[in-house]
């Protein structure tokens, strides 16, 4: 295979060369330029989400009932007016059994008109027929198996390093897919973004060292929030756990909940 | 070489309209996959900044101490020290960057009658009242909100 070189295959194969070269540094700057128009960064600086392990803990022994935390959600989010919430909280009334029945206990009622922001009306049973009734407040749990982010087909719901389980509302296509998958009922289609929209854990708060807005308003701290990776002195969440014996919501799921309940009955789901 | 060349035409094409799809799909990808896609995982990373870039509504404590702090001071002193002063008086950050008297709540009656009327639902250890036998004038006719057991 000693062919001579034609002075046209090797002038073709020089320009083919150069073409090259050149082709991808011009590639480089063609991404550049596609990605500044399809994304926008003008996000704060010094947050690592690697350094953080937020979690939240909800002590319904302390609960009251007053909805603060719902309320404050809705305006620190700008929560859609109407059934859209990102945090709610549930009444539970357990009756007593009927005279003779051979039942422990009777019917549960359940209810959280307005997610409780305006106040619960009058019990359905006369207080006499009441066996035992509280409230429990309801947020994202925080899975570590999230069921909403394994169905999320185009990888805008997603677990953040930092413990939270965000969406991406540029990213999110509102097939709703993620709303089903949820088993707590956390998520909510937005009608004014028509995207998936859930609990941050106030995101844009946390990030800058405050509280979420529920923890903050909530008059008896039954919502207790914290990073496991930084404990501080007297941590609450760690007071929490060693003062408690805690539970999670419908465990048989698998999903995992990092969000753990202290006082809540074997019929809250 | 010349042999692939010399292959029949029909696979010929075929070939050729696979290795075109290939490329097309990762010039498409190699451009329209976002700079932080997997930069923590198989999700654009810049969005955790862009989430954490939204204005607050509410200030925190520590805001409205800045400037109240007699009450702020007071408040911790007693049996309310829980509660956070946007607890009854609202979202608080629209006055902590332009104090004024018209854009905070202040709180009253229906506040207290909040977390104080009676429930059942409500858990026996705390302070419940049932409003119309107990008092029908104001609250703080008798009670200091920012110290409930002094009497004014």
């Amino acid at each position: 295979m000693n062919r001579p070189v034609s002075r046209r295959s090797l002038l073709g194969k020089i320009a083919a060369a150069v073409a090259g070269v050149l082709a991808a540094p011009a590639a480089k700057a063609a991404k550049t330029i596609a990605q500044k128009v399809l994304v926008s960064t003008d996000a704060p600086k010094g947050y690592d989400p690697t350094q953080h392990k937020w979690v939240m803990a909800i002590d319904a022994n302390r609960c009251i009932g007053c909805g603060f935390c719902a309320e404050a959600c809705k305006k620190e989010n700008h929560v859609p007016e109407g059934p859209y919430f990102r945090t709610w909280v549930e009444r539970y009334i357990i009756t007593k059994p009927k005279p003779g029945s051979g039942a422990a206990r009777g019917e549960t009622l359940v209810d959280s008109p307005d997610g409780g922001i305006h106040g619960y009306p009058e019990a359905p049973v006369p207080k006499e027929e009441i066996q035992h009734s509280f409230f429990v407040p309801k947020l994202c749990n925080l899975c570590h198996h999230s069921p909403c982010v394994q169905v999320c087909p185009v990888g805008a719901s997603f677990d953040a390093p930092d413990g939270t389980v965000l969406v991406d509302p540029n990213y999110c296509i509102g097939c709703g897919f993620c709303i089903q998958a949820c088993p707590y009922g956390c998520r909510f289609l937005s009608p004014i973004t028509k995207t998936a929209e859930k609990c941050t854990l106030c995101y844009h708060r946390i990030t800058r060292g405050l509280k979420p807005a529920c923890v903050e308003v909530c008059p008896t701290q039954a919502r207790i929030f914290g990073d496991l990776k930084h404990p501080v002195p007297d941590d609450p969440i760690q007071q929490f756990y060693q003062n408690n014996l805690v539970m999670a919501l419908k465990p048989h799921l698998g999903t995992e909940p990092r969000v753990f309940y202290a006082g809540i009955d074997k019929e809250v789901r | 070489m010349r042999r692939f060349l010399n292959m029949p035409p029909q696979v010929f094409r075929i070939v050729l309209l696979a290795v075109g799809i290939v490329v097309a799909y990762s010039i498409a990808r190699y451009f329209l996959t976002p700079p932080s896609f997997e930069e923590y995982g198989f999700y654009r990373g810049a969005a955790l900044a862009e989430l954490a870039t939204r204005d607050r509504v509410y200030a925190g404590k520590k805001a409205c101490d800045e400037c109240h702090s007699d009450e702020y001071q007071m408040l911790m002193k007693h049996e309310h020290k829980g509660l956070a002063c946007e607890s009854c008086h609202g979202p608080g950050e629209a006055h902590a960057e332009d104090p004024r008297k018209d854009n905070i709540q202040r709180s009253g009656y229906a506040a207290c009658l909040r977390c104080h009327e009676a429930n059942p639902s409500r858990p026996k250890w705390h302070k419940q009242i049932v409003s119309k036998n107990h008092y029908t004038g104001k609250c703080t006719e008798c009670h200091v909100p920012h110290s409930p057991s002094e009497v004014p």
